[in-house]
Parts: C-alpha cells; structure tokens; sequence
C-alpha cells in the first residue's frame, strides 16, 4: 500500500498550519453577519460597531482624517455608517484590525513596521487610484492593499530560510529576478499563491480574494480585472513611496495591459506616489500603532 | 523582410586581471555586458567594457577610474565601528584598528587600478552606501561614510558623484570603461537579509590579525 504523504508542501497545508495563530476579528464577523442579513438595517450595524469600544474610536478618527476629507465632523458611528456605507466599513473593520491579527505570526526576515508600511502604502495607492478610475469601491481596494502580501508573512514564519534564500537570491543575481519569481523557484509557489488560500480559507469576498491572489500577474484575474490591475500598480507605487523615488526602474515593472484595463494613464504615477506618501505620515498611527 | 532577433550576441567574456579570476562574472542582459559581482569585503578591477556590481546596506562602495583610459573598479567594505562617536573613540585609542579594514579596500582598489596604468592625478571617484538600514541608536552607515569622505579628501582624490546615506539599501552597477553607475535602491524587506551578511563580514574580519602592511604605490 502506498503511503499518503501528508507533508507535501502547498499554500493549503501552511495555511492550515497558521489557522489557530491568526483569526479574523470578531466585529468584521459580526458586521459580515449583518450585511449577508436581509433583515438587518443600518442601525443594528452601527450597533456592532460600538460594541468594540477600540474600532469605534478608530472609524471616527478615520472618518475625521483628510483620506475622506467630509464637509462636516462624523462624531457618531451611526453617522459614520450613514456616510462611509455599512460594505465600506466592514472593510474597514478588516483594514483597521489586520495588522494586530498578524502579531501571532512574527518573523526575523522583515520588521512587522516596514512590512505594514509597504501595505498601507499599497493601500492608500489604491484608494487614490480608484478616486482617479471612478466608478470603484476605494474602501474595498483599501483593504486589498493592506492585505494583498499576507502570504508574506506565513511563508516568512513558517518557512523561514527558503524565504531568506529567495530574499538573498533577489539581491545577488545578474539578471532582475522579482520575489515572486525567487520564491517560485525554490519554495515552488510564491507568496500570493499562500495569502490566497487564506484569503480563501477566511471566505473573503472574492474581490479580494483576487487581488492578493493576482496582484503579480494581474492579466490572470477572472471577475475583478479592473481591480487586480489598481492593486497591480498599486504594489509598484508602494514600493516608490517607500524607497522615495519616481524612477520606475527602482519598482517591480507595471504590466502594461494594467493600465488600460484600469482605465488609467502613467502619467499619474508622481501624484499617485505623493499622495500615498502624505497619506501615510498622516494615518500611519491609526493602522500600525498599537 | 526577415525577423530578426534584436538581443545582443553575447560576446565571449573578456579575460580577468591576475588575482580577479576568483570573482564571480555573469552575462546581464539588461546592460548587454558581462559584470562581475562583489560581496562584501571583495573588489574587482577591469580594463574592459564589463560592469561591477554589489548590494550595500550601510557598508560603503567607491567606484574607482582612470577617466583617460577607463581602468578601474569597485570595492566593497565597511568598518568595525558602530557608530560616528565610535569610530573617534577607537581613533583615539587605536587609529590602526578603527579604520584599519577600510584603508585596506580603498588602497588595494587604488593600488590595483594604478598597477595596471592608471594614473593617480587622472582618477575620479564616486561613493555609494552608508544606508542606515536598521533603526535605532548607532548609525554604522554614517560611521563608514564619514570614513570614505575623510580618507579621500586626505588622499586628495576628487568625488565627482555620491548617493549616500538615508534608509535604503541599494544595489550598484559600475562600469568603469565609460564612468557610468546604475543605483536601484532596494525596498525594506531585503534589509535583514543584507545586515545579516554584513554582520558575517564584520565578524570574519575582526577575527584577522592586525598584522599584514599594504605596499603603497
């Protein structure tokens, strides 16, 4: 009889690893609840919300900041589901609490700030690309990019020196060679191929399954192109802002079927970087402070 | 009219200088040359058209050359000390020791290139590294920086370019033949990865010998 082998190394089996080390945070269950309930209102989301005394204190500071720049002070949670919409502040539930879901999962590869700071970078790129493309939930493409390299961060605790190995294959081979790419050839699969079995697993929306599941080879999305192709750039731009520089050679390239179905110009990039890199200093506490 | 493939043939590669054969050289078609990489603690000198490239973090490079012939290279080092106020403190007790591992790389680099026809009055020089890329009280980069700076105004060679300092680490194309420096600064994830070799090379060259004078030109 042959055996089973059990240990064959997937995206699945290291997602089933992580399972009781991260967990999805209570009140983003509960509003999803609510959402998926068609005989729940606004008014009983607005009452989960004020259940978690700490996410309601950071939804108003949020809704107060120039990201949604309100002509008049959002001083309640009712308000604020009123004004933001009862979706966008599920993903906000999501956005606000992920960095502290992932405490369970450290590394010694990367510091847990800069790797929250490349996503929050991401993730204000996209909602800006969004306002620029219109017609998109920017809240939603907001989540996506804080949450689009968590593969990152399970392959980084679980398998941690393939990872040092494809990091140092990036830094010391002739030829540009992506993360992805390094990550491909020596674990097998990369860590999008990791954050989307968990992004399943969690039973995300499939927008955002597909974001961190494409965000690398955005021509590959299925139901939400447009979207994987603002995150596309989105990743590009962050890493821009990040080491401060317009040049686009210092980035990971941007595919250029990405910008047309975006529905985009290039020209935007500078604007793109700045803005994220504003946005940055000025909800950087919010999101990565404890 | 036929297809034809528009990639480089890709030349044989030009032979080594003695005592460069051990570096590692490879075809980079980005740049359609061949290029030698560097780690830290290593240093390569050409007289051909190829490139020589290296990833820093906060150790330092000076990229090296000869403008009238288009001899030279690139070395890769840094120091023991951790930090500016260090580095004058083991001046003061032991100026041998402080900045004994970067008088080593900068005159074998210059050494190397006037022993093979470069001529001293004729050398430009460009700087690259010193990234503070580990947060926190000591700022090594800066340390090594301010090396380099006072090492070569003291020697009186010119730098006619620098990207130093700041957060990042950053890799560097050099090819000596023309001058030119491709710099791409590198996103924190690799950070780690970089001070971890550069803590090995710091550990492996404090363990040598004080010993061993270098033949001056």
């Amino acid at each position: 009889m042959r055996a089973m082998n059990t240990d064959t190394l997937t995206p699945e089996n290291l997602v089933k690893d992580i399972s009781g080390l991260v967990t999805l945070p209570d009140v983003y269950l509960r509003i999803n609840r609510l959402i998926e309930d068609p005989n729940s209102s606004s008014a009983d989301i607005a009452k989960a919300v004020s259940q978690d005394a700490s996410f309601t204190v950071k939804l108003l500071k949020l809704a107060n900041s120039a990201l949604y720049s309100f002509p008049s002070t959002v001083d309640t949670v009712a308000k604020a589901v009123a004004i933001i919409g009862t979706s966008q502040v599920r993903s906000l539930a999501l956005s606000l609490s992920v960095a502290s879901s992932f405490e369970g999962l450290p590394n010694d590869l990367v510091s847990m700030r800069n790797f929250w700071k490349h996503s929050l970078l991401c993730a204000l790129a996209a909602r800006h690309l969004c306002k620029e493309a219109r017609r998109c939930d920017a809240d939603a493409l907001f989540t996506a990019g804080l949450l689009h390299d968590i593969g990152e961060l399970i392959i980084f605790n679980r398998l941690t020196e393939q990872a040092k190995e494809a990091l140092l294959l990036v830094v010391h081979n002739q030829e540009e060679l992506t993360v992805p790419e390094a990550e491909a050839q020596i674990i097998g699969f990369d860590h999008s191929a990791v954050g989307n079995a968990l992004a399943r697993q969690w039973n995300l929306p499939s927008v955002l399954q597909e974001c961190i599941a494409f965000h690398h080879a955005p021509a590959r999305a299925e139901k939400h192109p447009r979207e994987v192709a603002l995150i596309h750039i989105a990743n590009t731009l962050a890493q821009l802002a990040e080491v401060d520089s317009l040049d686009l050679d210092d980035a990971p390239p941007i595919e250029p079927s990405a910008w047309a179905t975006a529905g985009l110009e290039p020209e935007i990039v500078e604007t793109m970087v700045r803005s994220a890199q504003e946005g940055f200093t000025e909800i950087e506490q919010l999101f990565l402070g404890q | 009219m036929a297809l034809v493939s528009n990639k480089a043939i890709q030349p044989p590669m030009p032979p080594a200088l003695p005592g460069f054969e051990h570096v590692r050289r490879s075809w980079n078609s980005q740049f359609e040359s061949y290029a030698a990489r560097i780690l830290p603690g290593e240093f390569y000198v050409t007289r051909h058209k190829e490139g020589v490239a290296t990833t820093l973090g906060s150790c330092i490079s000076a990229c090296i050359r000869d403008r009238a012939t288009g001899i030279g290279g690139m070395n890769h080092f840094m120091l023991p000390a951790t930090d500016v106020s260090d580095l004058a403190l083991m001046k003061a007790n032991n100026l041998s020791d402080a900045t004994r591992f970067g008088n080593y790389a900068m005159e074998h680099l210059i050494n190397e290139i006037m022993r093979n026809g470069g001529r001293r009055q004729n050398l430009e020089v460009k700087v690259f590294g010193g990234g503070r890329i580990i947060s926190g009280m000591t700022d090594v980069g800066l340390a090594n920086i301010t090396f380099v700076r006072d090492y070569l105004a003291i020697e009186g060679l010119q730098v006619i370019a620098e990207d130093v300092g700041d957060i990042y680490p950053r890799m560097v194309m050099f090819f000596p033949a023309t001058g030119m420096v491709k710099v791409k600064r590198l996103r924190s994830l690799h950070n780690n990865v970089i001070v971890d070799e550069e803590r090995r090379y710091i550990d492996s060259i404090k363990k040598q010998p004080v010993s061993g004078e270098i033949e001056l030109f």
